[in-house]
């Protein structure tokens, strides 16, 4: 059964195309903020491929030679674990500081209206 | 205050594993390279590869054809600025469908309920394929904007990106449970408030 | 001798002193039928270990990760359980009540309390300082649709939490933060 309601949003949700007015005026837009801030400094060499990718190529050659494949699995995990902790802080700390700014809207609210609003501190 | 202040800056890559669809059909990773030179054709190529993603995106997660293209011209606008920073195709995806989200939900998060019109202008290609129940594919689009921005959020890089719930949970910033939670609720409701089809029956009439 | 009969009444002690030490971690329920219900749910555990895990995966360059790093120094833990559901007391008062009632262990004191007719949310913010610093937070906010329960262990910086505002997709409002005992984490 799910499977019939996933295959109807799939085409429920097949992507549309904008008008072809908004895609002309949006073209010219882009291209004249790109000439306007154009830098010639974007002719030099392509920024080098991060850290990371460094160190699992060069870590899979030498286990490879060492018969590591192991690790490079257990270190794939840990990052994987790494970033998913980060998500995790990332959405704690939205909750937290989206409670407080209710908190926030009170105070703000008390100054202006006192009755409906009723902070203590 | 705009919806875009709170993402003023490059999307991380760091050469996250991705398991994203490929670049869109015409458009490679050579006319990518010519695009962040500043080549003028090589960058309408762009927006024209990946214009339908976004604007789908915005429109299905906003809710009406004005504010869908606001946003999708701040992300290209944003895009703009950024290109340097974009590596491949896949990032170029990847950096589009998240910052495509998260305005979108940083929108909604700032306005009250949004009144919403029925999507009937959507530009669809003409096809001589049928893909089902045009009035109740309607009615699942409504469903969709009845949810928390998140969950909707979710839904659509599922079922319209067919991003897999890892990658949903990397565009998005979001824990993996939260995802599938999201995923998980979201199709029962939709499930219960989709109807079933009746069955045809054939009747004779006169004419 | 009498220094010897001192350690002995010390150690002898220390056991009374470390149970009677309050603890800015407090016991979170799974609430698994709670989530059952919920068309939303948080639950976050991150404890000092994951922390630090984390936070090598923060980037400084980014704004939101650079806040997050900021914010993180000190911590040994963050916990958070945040239910929404799809209609009004769908979760009884009891169910927080079992939080709310740590919270009136010694060490901790309530920071503001704010009650809004208009949103209809209850939040109350604690904090528990030790020697002048401030070494455990609780949040409870509770809606009619959605209840939350954060607890945050270890050296906080309000002012840090304060500026987290404008990050997260929240919208900064320019406000200050109420003028309480806010204490310096600076050693």
């Amino acid at each position: 059964m799910n499977e019939k309601l996933e295959s109807r949003l799939r085409a429920a949700l097949r992507p549309v195309a904008p008008r072809d007015e908004f895609t002309r005026d949006l073209i010219a837009r882009v291209a004249a903020d790109r000439r306007s801030s154009f830098d010639a400094r974007s002719a030099h060499g392509r920024r080098p491929r991060a850290r990371g990718w460094w160190l699992s190529a060069g870590m899979a050659a030498s286990l490879l030679v060492a018969a590591g494949i192991q690790h490079r699995l257990q270190e794939r995990h840990e990052r994987e674990r790494g970033l998913e902790a980060r998500r995790e802080v990332i959405e704690a700390l939205r909750v937290t500081s989206q409670k407080l700014n209710l908190v926030y809207e009170v105070i703000k609210n008390q100054s202006s209206s006192p009755a409906d609003d009723k902070p203590g501190v | 205050m705009t919806g875009g202040e709170a993402l003023a800056y490059p999307v991380r890559f760091a050469g996250d594993t991705l398991t994203l669809n490929e670049a869109a059909p015409g458009f490679s990773d050579e006319q990518l390279g010519k695009a962040r030179a500043g080549e003028a054709a090589a960058l309408a190529s762009l927006i024209q590869a990946h214009q339908r993603s976004v604007y789908s995106l915005a429109l299905r997660m906003l809710g009406t054809r004005d504010l869908a293209e606001d946003l999708t011209q701040d992300v290209f606008m944003q895009l703009s600025s950024n290109l340097k920073s974009i590596e491949s195709n896949t990032h170029l995806k990847f950096w589009l469908r998240k910052v495509t989200s998260h305005r979108a939900i940083d929108q909604l998060r700032r306005r009250a309920r949004i009144e919403t019109m029925p999507l009937d202008e959507e530009i669809t290609p003409s096809s001589t394929v049928d893909h089902g129940d045009p009035l109740l594919q309607r009615h699942l689009r409504l469903l969709l904007l009845n949810l928390s921005p998140p969950a909707r959020a979710v839904l659509l890089l599922r079922y319209q990106e067919d991003l897999d719930p890892i990658d949903i949970a990397k565009t998005l910033d979001m824990p993996i449970n939260t995802v599938k939670s999201h995923l998980k609720r979201s199709l029962e409701i939709l499930r219960q408030e989709t109807p079933n089809p009746a069955p045809v029956r054939c009747e004779g009439k006169s004419t | 001798m009498r220094s010897c009969s001192l350690r002995i009444f010390l150690a002898l002690l220390a056991p009374t002193l470390a149970w009677a030490a309050p603890n800015p971690r407090l016991a979170l329920p799974e609430f698994a039928a709670l989530a059952q219900k919920a068309t939303e749910s948080v639950t976050i555990t991150l404890d000092a270990a994951l922390l630090a895990i984390a936070g090598r995966f923060l980037d400084g360059n980014d704004p939101q990760d650079a806040a997050a790093k900021e914010v993180l120094k000190g911590l040994q833990g963050i916990y958070v359980r945040s239910y929404t559901f799809d209609k009004d007391s769908a979760y009884q008062q009891a169910d927080i009540d079992a939080v709310r009632n740590q919270l009136s262990a010694p060490g901790w004191s309530r920071l503001v309390e704010t009650r809004s007719r208009k949103s209809q949310a209850n939040i109350d913010i604690y904090i528990m300082v030790t020697n002048d610093q401030a070494t455990g937070l609780a949040l409870i906010a509770s809606e009619p649709r959605q209840f939350t329960i954060v607890n945050i262990v270890g050296a906080i910086d309000l002012d840090k939490l304060h500026k987290l505002e404008g990050q997260f997709g929240v919208p900064k409002l320019d406000i200050d933060l109420p003028k309480t005992a806010s204490p310096n984490t600076k050693k």
